[in-house]
């Protein structure tokens, strides 16, 4: 399990390419098969999230939540600790963020904003920390630890979002909405993309820093690749498995925060919407790249944006794309593909 | 002040929710003794659950039902298998792709399909029959602890047997164990370690195959994500019953008590419904807490004992 996820760039990018072209392959196909107007409904996935100023904001918008998460993934995949508990990070900063922002609603937003979002980050690293602590206390295994930490947060605070912080004058299962002082300034009018893509795509940079060229990133790589050398190399290796376990919870609770103040101006019930997971995928297809999440985040934003056009334009629905995604992500875990075209003849099996 | 008034129907009932439990831990076992972390358990239990209750119904036979529907379930498992074994994956990885799978598979075949992304109920469905026998009913006190389930929960107890005897009586089961320990070992036997980390995965997929049958069956439908945690309850379930197949039975029980009195409770005073869903998660988080400090502190005896 261990085992370290990176491998040489080149077989990687041709892998990738192999990837992309079997699930797109894949998408058509499902398409076709499904659908009663295939042409328009492959147009519309394809090409749609380009057709519009709000197809392509949006895109970009989502792309940027989850860069953010993404990121916080490979940070903890990098150090080989394994943060499963992302959804329920993300949700629990969402709900944070939400809620300082609606304690002071006359505030003005220069203060409340970095402090809605700070907290957000602290709330969901401490979230993250147990599990880290855990495992360097008494050697609980993180994996499923934040799991099940993050499965109980999430029913606990889908409880606050019905109960207690419930806005009975709308009918959704929802917060009150945010005052509309914190609401960060829209950039392409009509879609939801906001001034958050600034820091959204500062922070691979700044991971990517911290990895090349600190003591601390270089330390959290080694210890991501042996844990043990790195023990005997005279690095505390105690220390990173809790550190990254934090900073991953914390962009988290950074994704969460920004979803609500860019985005919804609300929490709502299940508005995290499966982005933990997806935040998986995008670290896996990135290989734990810092950088590599950019692009990885915003093709990830593509076919999600490009899933909605169909269902909104064509025939196609919600379980098709659904279905489509889940199947991408196996292909996306075919770093097999090119070993196996390698060691074909090598029979070992 | 008689206590067996509520305390006997509350072990009954925790027999009755250890069962899907203990059904996916005895499979996850055997990839445990192999040495895989199989993280799947929890999609392999839902696509069980799925495609159990779709046969049932579409066979009107509540035994073919089951066996096809066990059969996807080995299907999807040994499908992650060679992913992971012969195209070399990281199963880990393989196994969330399998998790993600099998919860949006099952709500895009049942929408296709019955043209509903939610609730699925049959009308007319067969039951799942209750059994009573003689012979555990005659059991002083705790007779009607053991009465009055239906075949899964028996079954489940029979699979436990199996597995012990499988585990330690035969040399399947022995190198098994030798794979998770000393992988060199069964090499240089001229085996191949693989093989049997495959079977352990395809075994996981049966049994995680009839312990989500049994929770559709049950209620007679379907729910989008039925298994609510449990595929990881019973990755916990392993740990905690040290994994032996009996130390499992005892760990799926307590966990079982644990859920079954926070039911109880619930009937008493007013708890909303998301809260209650939480229950099993913290429960099962500070059981295998309690359990890693344990073992943290006893760790050198512990290896000793182990063979």
């Amino acid at each position: 399990m261990n085992k370290d996820l990176s491998v040489k760039t080149w077989p990687h990018l041709f892998n990738l390419f192999i990837t992309l072209f079997l699930a797109s392959g894949f998408v058509i196909a499902l398409i076709f098969f499904f659908s009663r107007t295939p042409g328009k409904s492959i147009y519309y996935f394809f090409i749609g999230p380009f057709i519009n100023k709000y197809y392509l904001g949006n895109m970009l918008n989502s792309g940027m939540t989850l860069m953010i998460v993404g990121l916080g993934i490979s940070f903890a995949f990098k150090s080989a600790v394994f943060n499963l508990g992302g959804e329920g990070q993300v949700y629990n900063g969402a709900l944070v963020a939400t809620v300082i922002c609606l304690a002071f609603p006359g505030q003005s937003g220069f203060f409340i904003i970095p402090f809605a979002l700070v907290t957000a980050i602290i709330a969901s690293g401490l979230l993250a920390f147990i599990s880290g602590i855990l495992k360097m206390k008494w050697n609980v295994d993180e994996l499923i630890s934040s799991f099940l930490i993050s499965g109980a947060v999430i029913q606990i605070i889908n409880y606050l979002i019905t109960g207690p912080l419930d806005d009975p004058a709308n009918n959704l299962l929802a917060t009150r909405t945010i005052a509309g002082q914190f609401f960060f300034p829209r950039i392409l009018i009509p879609s939801a993309l906001n001034t958050s893509i600034l820091y959204a795509l500062l922070l691979p940079v700044l991971a990517f820093m911290f990895f090349s060229f600190t003591h601390w990133g270089y330390e959290m790589i080694m210890c991501g690749q042996n844990r043990q050398f790195s023990h005997y190399g005279g690095i505390k290796v105690d220390r990173y498995l809790v550190l990254p376990m934090m900073v991953s919870g914390g962009l988290h609770g950074l994704a969460g925060g920004t979803a609500v103040l860019g985005t919804y101006h609300i929490c709502y019930k299940g508005v995290t919407a499966g982005i933990g997971w997806n935040g998986i995928a995008v670290a896996l297809i990135a290989r734990n790249h810092p950088l590599g999440v950019i692009p990885a985040a915003l093709f990830f934003a593509y076919l999600e944006a490009g899933a909605k056009a169909v269902m909104l334009h064509s025939d196609v629905t919600m379980e098709i794309a659904a279905l489509a995604h889940s199947i991408i992500f196996y292909f996306i875990t075919a770093q097999f593909l090119y070993q196996f075209i390698k060691q074909r003849r090598r029979k070992h099996w | 002040m008689n206590y067996s008034e509520f305390s006997l129907p509350l072990l009954h009932n925790a027999v009755d929710i250890m069962t899907p439990v203990l059904l996916a831990a005895t499979g996850g076992l055997f990839t445990e003794l192999t040495g895989v972390l199989n993280i799947a358990l929890e999609g392999l239990m839902l696509i069980g659950a799925f495609f159990c209750i779709v046969f049932a119904i579409a066979t009107g036979n509540l035994f073919l039902g089951i066996l096809l529907g066990v059969t996807v379930s080995i299907l999807v498992a040994s499908l992650m298998g060679v992913i992971t074994f012969k195209l070399k994956a990281n199963i880990f990885i393989t196994g969330l792709a399998t998790n993600l799978f099998a919860s949006g598979f099952t709500v895009f075949f049942s929408s296709q399909v019955f043209g509903t992304k939610g609730v699925l109920r049959f009308a007319g469905q067969p039951l799942l029959p209750r059994l009573d026998h003689g012979f555990l009913g005659s059991i002083p006190v705790f007779g009607e602890v053991f009465t009055g389930h239906n075949f899964f929960v028996y079954l489940s107890w029979i699979l436990i047997f199996l597995a012990v005897f499988l585990i330690y009586r035969t040399p399947f089961g022995l190198r098994l164990r030798a794979t998770g320990k000393n992988p060199e070992v069964i090499c240089a036997l001229g085996l191949k370690p693989m093989h049997y980390r495959f079977y352990g995965i395809l075994i996981s997929g049966f049994t995680c195959g009839l312990g989500g049958g049994f929770l559709s069956l049950r209620l007679n439908a379907f729910v989008p994500e039925i298994t609510a945690g449990r595929g990881w309850i019973a990755l916990v379930a392993i740990y905690l019953g040290n994994k032996t197949p009996v130390g499992i039975l005892g760990a799926a029980f307590i966990l079982g008590i644990a859920e079954s009195i926070s039911i109880y409770i619930q009937g008493i005073i007013n708890i909303p419904a998301d809260f209650v869903l939480a229950f099993p998660y913290i429960m099962t988080v500070i059981a295998l807490i309690v359990y890693s400090i344990f073992k943290y502190y006893h760790s050198p005896e512990n290896n000793k004992g182990e063979g």
